[in-house]
């Protein structure tokens, strides 16, 4: 019964964004019981490979990063920045210069201070695009980094950029010392030198991590673990199995398929966060038939919001609307759901010159699994409303190759964004850095360009609420629905609160509540 | 024409060869009219009824879309079946060919052809078949060439012997004393003397086969979903394993059966061609 | 059997691993995109590939890597995995290790119950214990591993029964029962499979051996029914059975792939799946030599087995 109680309390104050409080906005309320010591066993479905923080690409790697290391500001659960290194920043009034003050005394694991020069280092390091940092475009319009002393670093943007302290959350924007940069940099893929709640000890890919307590960390009283040890489970029954018999106390994914069996089990509870990760169905607007939006919007009419939740999300997730911006996101603009209307699709075909209905070919990667059982639903369902697609599985590595930012009908998937800015620029605007759909919209580029540059967050509301429904009526990619971050813990197990996007982690904040088992 | 009916009628006779033959013909049966005999549409759902454990209405039950198990058998069997069938014959043909012509010319030629098929050899077959599918891209046909492939080596092994056999044979040897051609020699002297064991092995490699085509699509490589293709319903029923049984269940007989059926066949036929076993 | 015998073999085991090489690198060549598109997965920029791949020598010439790769394997460098950035000597050498534990416990256990269980079947030719053992084989045979391996799983991992883990692996070292909880399910799918190949084998082979001369000359001669059977036609069956077995090592090597892949079990089938899956060249070479490897070694000692109980079998 706790269980379930904890859950539901969790699941509306994070709906409610409310959840901040408990994660960085009142760090006092959740120390009032936190208790220090112990040790977190925590399972990852797909292995930590990549040690070096600017080179990492999968959510266990960012959660290692973001163990070992700090950036300028971290990611809070309502999508605003958090000071991390930078305790404070300030911009100029057309949002062109930054000025963050960062905190004095922060030591790296090998014994050196943190200065505005490592931080300038790193940000031009990521920037380079001889480093092949991933995330080195969702950082901003950077033009300029340059340090003002040892404690302040001033970042200028080509334009006006209100995201920036948010962008800088982008968890590959780590600091590393600036020696090691223009030294060896190559040496961060076995030894991590750097500021973080905990150090390394033993790193064995495919099998475990382990870190210990970094008794310099720079927040006084943090972490309050002593050791948190990642364990890859690549199947998920296994994972699920060894919560459950007490041989690890969280599971950071859940399959939706065992979430149910696993939230209902006793002395440990699911974790489920409404998110902005999508599966969208990419149409390549330049060529046939795509190119004639009323297709487009045929394939909309074929889908069965509600019932694609359900057989693709086991109903762990939140409609779509053809955005890839939902209630997740702070300037999400609600808007009734568009509904399954396979006549009216039929009617839609029949004007685009297609009366006798479309024969079409969906690809979808073997990884992550639902991306062919969506080809397989939306197949069915759109059956009715005159479309035959036949469904192409293929193994990820081709598919990257020949099929992503290639293909004409795709599905694709991608993770919740800090901002929405960076969604659309990184998808659906003419200089997207993966401008799949090739949907190059003027006027859809106006308004994303404008809020980008703007602060105030009335006009940007008006303004990214104009974006969104421009893409709803256009609908250069079907995004039927998004996925709720879905995990597992021990009752025992506190000071956990599970973050929207998925890549922030915040794992310095659990502590062991009383009746958790003894360890050494 | 004579000689197939004596040695039905001596397949009859044994009692592996007996359930094998009816199995396998009736296998064949269901491959070829399976869709027609099928109740609902295999690839339909049934929104209301998810997981349903076996009923009137759903003989084997029905999988996580609420698709009818049964009907999804049914209609799978001929890719399943049919599609095995092929890859042993582009296996046994190809193989054939290679191993009659290296058998045949002899010398240094057969000595790297045999060299390069005992490597081939080395690698196991499932990894060969993996490779070659990750080249060509996942699909049932490509499935199908992989397994011909993989077959083929063994099968060029076999006929080089019986080639080898044949040629010391006192008409072979005749007739190239005649002049004959080669291409007569091997047609008129060394192939009618390889159908025995050709196709016996042919027989037992159909339920290898059937086995590796679906291993492959389990392992996400061949079929292509929804497609009722066995192994790839099993692929796709293990998310759900621990929810309903009869996804996995249902299949997983299917494909038992169909691989017993033609082993049944393979070893009565065995027992039957076999010179030996002819007392 | 001679020493030159013996070496003969072995320059030929080592043409032959020599060939494989050759062969798996080849086909790599051939597979669609490399391992920089997936080390860089969806932030490829073709700046980003350009260089990560000059970095990783990926834009050589083929001739070129595959030699810089064979010299450094015959210095005992198995190069560095693309996908981990671990070396790939240690790593694979580890996953052995693990498989091997698998292979050789099913091995033993096959032998405990499979030659038993086909002589029994022999010695009782026809009648209805004959018929279980050769139905109950049957059905082994027909079975594919991921199948059984699959029921299995539904039947004795499910979580009402939650008998055995349903995946995974813990090593023997830290925790011995738990190791052993974690080999049980991917054991007995490996036994069954083989048992019913083997228990196949031996009953016909026994059932031929049988019939011959020798046997009924010792039946008459007044020896025991178990030393007869036991003694000289097991014995004498067991020649063609060594050789069968050793052929169907690559079947088990097949076999050992699948298992791992469906109990997630890490050893070289599954890391030779990943590096596959992300073109981990150096890992699929040195995964591929391996098992071509476990092969020939397999097919020398089933020769070198043969050429020894042949000589000890005097009548």
């Amino acid at each position: 019964m706790k269980s379930q109680l904890n859950r539901r309390q969790l699941l509306k104050l994070s709906a409610a964004g409310a959840a901040v409080a408990l994660t960085y906005g009142m760090p006092g309320m959740s120390m009032a019981a936190a208790k220090a010591g112990g040790t977190l066993k925590l399972s990852v479905n797909i292995t930590p490979g990549v040690l070096n923080p600017m080179l990492a690409r999968a959510a266990a790697e960012y959660m290692m990063s973001e163990m070992l290391y700090s950036g300028l500001t971290a990611l809070g659960t309502d999508m605003t920045a958090q000071p991390d290194l930078a305790t404070k920043w300030l911009s100029n009034d057309n949002a062109t210069q930054w000025t963050f003050t960062l905190r004095e005394g922060v030591k790296f694991s090998n014994g050196q201070e943190l200065t505005s020069a490592d931080v300038v280092a790193s940000l031009n390091k990521l920037l380079d695009p001889q480093t092949g940092a991933p995330g080195r475009r969702n950082l901003g319009p950077i033009k300029t980094v340059e340090a003002d002393g040892d404690y302040t670093v001033v970042v200028t943007t080509e334009t006006p950029f209100a995201d920036l302290p948010v962008a800088l959350t982008y968890p590959t924007a780590k600091v590393v010392p600036a020696d090691i940069i223009a030294n060896d940099f190559d040496s961060l893929a076995q030894v991590p030198v750097g500021s973080g709640p905990f150090k390394l000890q033993d790193f064995r890919v495919d099998e475990i991590a382990v870190l210990v307590k970094n008794a310099d960390y720079f927040v006084q009283g943090l972490p309050y673990l002593n050791r948190v040890e990642v364990k890859t489970f690549p199947d998920s029954a296994g994972s699920s199995a060894a919560l459950l018999a007490g041989e690890i106390d969280m599971v950071h994914d859940v399959q939706s398929t065992d979430f149910a069996r696993i939230d209902a089990a006793a002395g440990v509870s699911g974790l489920r966060t409404p998110s902005g990760r999508f599966l969208d169905v990419v149409m390549d607007t330049t060529v046939a038939p795509f190119d004639n939006v009323l297709v487009r919007q045929a394939l909309s009419y074929c889908v069965d919001r509600e019932a694609m939740i359900e057989l693709v999300a086991d109903g762990y997730g939140t409609a779509g609307n053809d955005s890839p911006i939902n209630a997740a996101y702070r300037y999400h603009a609600d808007a009734p759901h568009k509904s399954y209307d396979p006549k009216k699709a039929k009617e839609l075909l029949a004007q685009a010159g297609y009366p006798d209905g479309l024969e079409l070919e969906l690809i979808a990667s073997v990884k992550p699994g639902y991306r062919s059982t969506m080809a397989v639903v939306l197949r069915e369902m759109a059956k009715a409303g005159g479309f035959d697609i036949s469904v192409k599985t293929m193994d990820h590595s081709s598919y990257l190759d020949q099929v992503w930012k290639k293909g004409k009908f795709y599905v694709g998937f991608y993770n919740m964004m800090p901002t929405e800015g960076m969604s659309f620029n990184l998808l659906f605007t003419s200089g997207a850095s993966w401008n799949e759909t090739k949907w190059n919209n003027a006027e859809f580029d106006e308004y994303v360009r404008i809020a980008d540059e703007t602060t105030d967050p009335a006009k940007r509301t008006e303004l990214y609420a104009n974006a969104q429904s421009l893409m709803r009526e256009q609908v250069p990619a079907l995004i039927p629905c998004f996925f709720d971050i879905l995990g597992a813990k021990a009752d025992y197990v506190n000071g956990y609160v599970q973050h929207p996007r998925g890549a922030s982690f915040a794992f310095h904040k659990i502590w062991m509540g009383s009746d958790a088992p003894k360890t050494s | 024409m004579l000689s197939t009916m004596k040695t039905l009628r001596a397949l009859m006779r044994s009692p592996q060869g007996a359930v094998g033959i009816v199995l396998v013909t009736l296998l064949l049966l269901i491959s070829i009219f399976g869709p027609l005999l099928a109740p609902q549409d295999p690839e339909s759902f049934n929104f209301g009824a998810r997981f349903s454990p076996p009923s009137a209405e759903f003989l084997f039950g029905t999988d996580w879309f609420g698709r009818d198990l049964f009907s999804r058998i049914l209609v799978g069997a001929r890719s399943t079946v049919l599609l095995a069938i092929l890859a042993t014959v582009i296996g046994t043909a190809s193989g054939a060919l290679i191993g009659i012509f290296s058998g045949f010319v002899g010398g240094w030629v057969d000595e790297l052809i045999m060299r390069t098929i005992d490597a081939i050899m080395a690698i196991p077959g499932l990894l060969l078949a993996l490779m070659i599918l990750t080249v060509l891209g996942s699909s049932s046909l490509n499935a199908v060439i992989a397994i011909g492939i993989a077959f083929a080596p063994g099968m060029a092994r076999i006929s080089r012997s019986t080639t080898l056999a044949v040629r010391e044979l006192d008409y072979v040897s005749a007739a190239r004393a005649r002049g004959e051609s080669k291409l007569w020699i091997i047609f008129a002297e060394i192939l009618p003397n390889m159908v025995a064991p050709v196709i016996v092995e042919a027989t037992i490699r159909v339920a290898f086969a059937i086995m590796t085509l679906a291993t492959l699509s389990f392992l996400g490589l061949g079929a292509q979903p929804p497609s009722p293709e066995w192994g790839l319903m099993i692929a796709e029923a293990r998310e759900h394993m621990f929810r309903s049984p009869w996804p996995i269940l249902a299949p997983g007989i299917s494909i038992a059966l169909v691989a017993i059926a033609f082993n049944l066949l393979g070893d009565g036929l065995r027992d039957v061609l076999n010179p030996h076993s002819q007392e | 059997m001679t020493i030159s015998y013996v070496m003969k073999r072995l320059i030929y085991l080592v043409f032959t691993a020599l060939l494989v090489s050759l062969i798996v690198f080849s086909v790599t060549q051939l597979l669609p995109a490399n391992a920089a598109t997936m080390i860089l997965g969806e932030y490829a920029t073709d700046e980003a590939l350009a260089v990560l791949n000059s970095k990783l020598g990926l834009d050589d010439p083929a001739i070129v890597q595959y030699f810089r790769w064979l010299s450094n394997v015959l210095q005992g460098d198995f190069g560095t995995s693309l996908r981990t950035s671990q070396p790939v000597g240690p790593t694979i050498m580890d996953a052995l290790g693990r498989s091997a534990i698998l292979a050789v416990t099913s091995l033993v256990l096959v032998c405990i119950v499979a030659i038993p269980l086909g002589v029994l079947a022999a010695s009782r030719r026809g009648k209805p214990t004959d018929l279980g053992v050769s139905l109950v084989s049957y059905i082994g045979v027909s079975m594919p591993e991921f199948v059984l391996a699959t029921l299995l799983l539904v039947w004795l991992a499910s979580p009402s029964v939650g008998l055995f883990p349903a995946s995974g692996y813990v090593p023997f070292s830290e925790d011995f029962w738990g190791g052993l909880h974690h080999i049980a399910l991917p054991v007995l799918t490996l036994t069954i499979v083989l048992t019913a190949h083997i228990s196949r084998m031996i009953r016909s082979e026994m059932a031929d051996t049988l019939e011959m001369d020798f046997i009924r000359a010792g039946r008459l001669r007044g020896l025991s029914k178990r030393r007869v059977l036991f003694h000289h036609a097991l014995r004498n069956s067991m020649l063609p059975a060594i050789t069968v077995i050793a052929l169907d090592v690559g079947y088990l090597i097949g076999g050992v792939i699948v298992v791992e892949e469906v109990f997630a079990f890490p050893g070289v089938g599954r890391q030779l799946i990943l590096a596959i899956q992300n073109r981990d060249l150096p890992m699929i070479q040195a995964g591929a030599l391996i098992m071509a490897g476990s092969y020939a070694v397999a097919n020398l000692l089933a020769d070198l087995a043969y050429g020894a109980l042949d000589k000890r079998i005097k009548y």
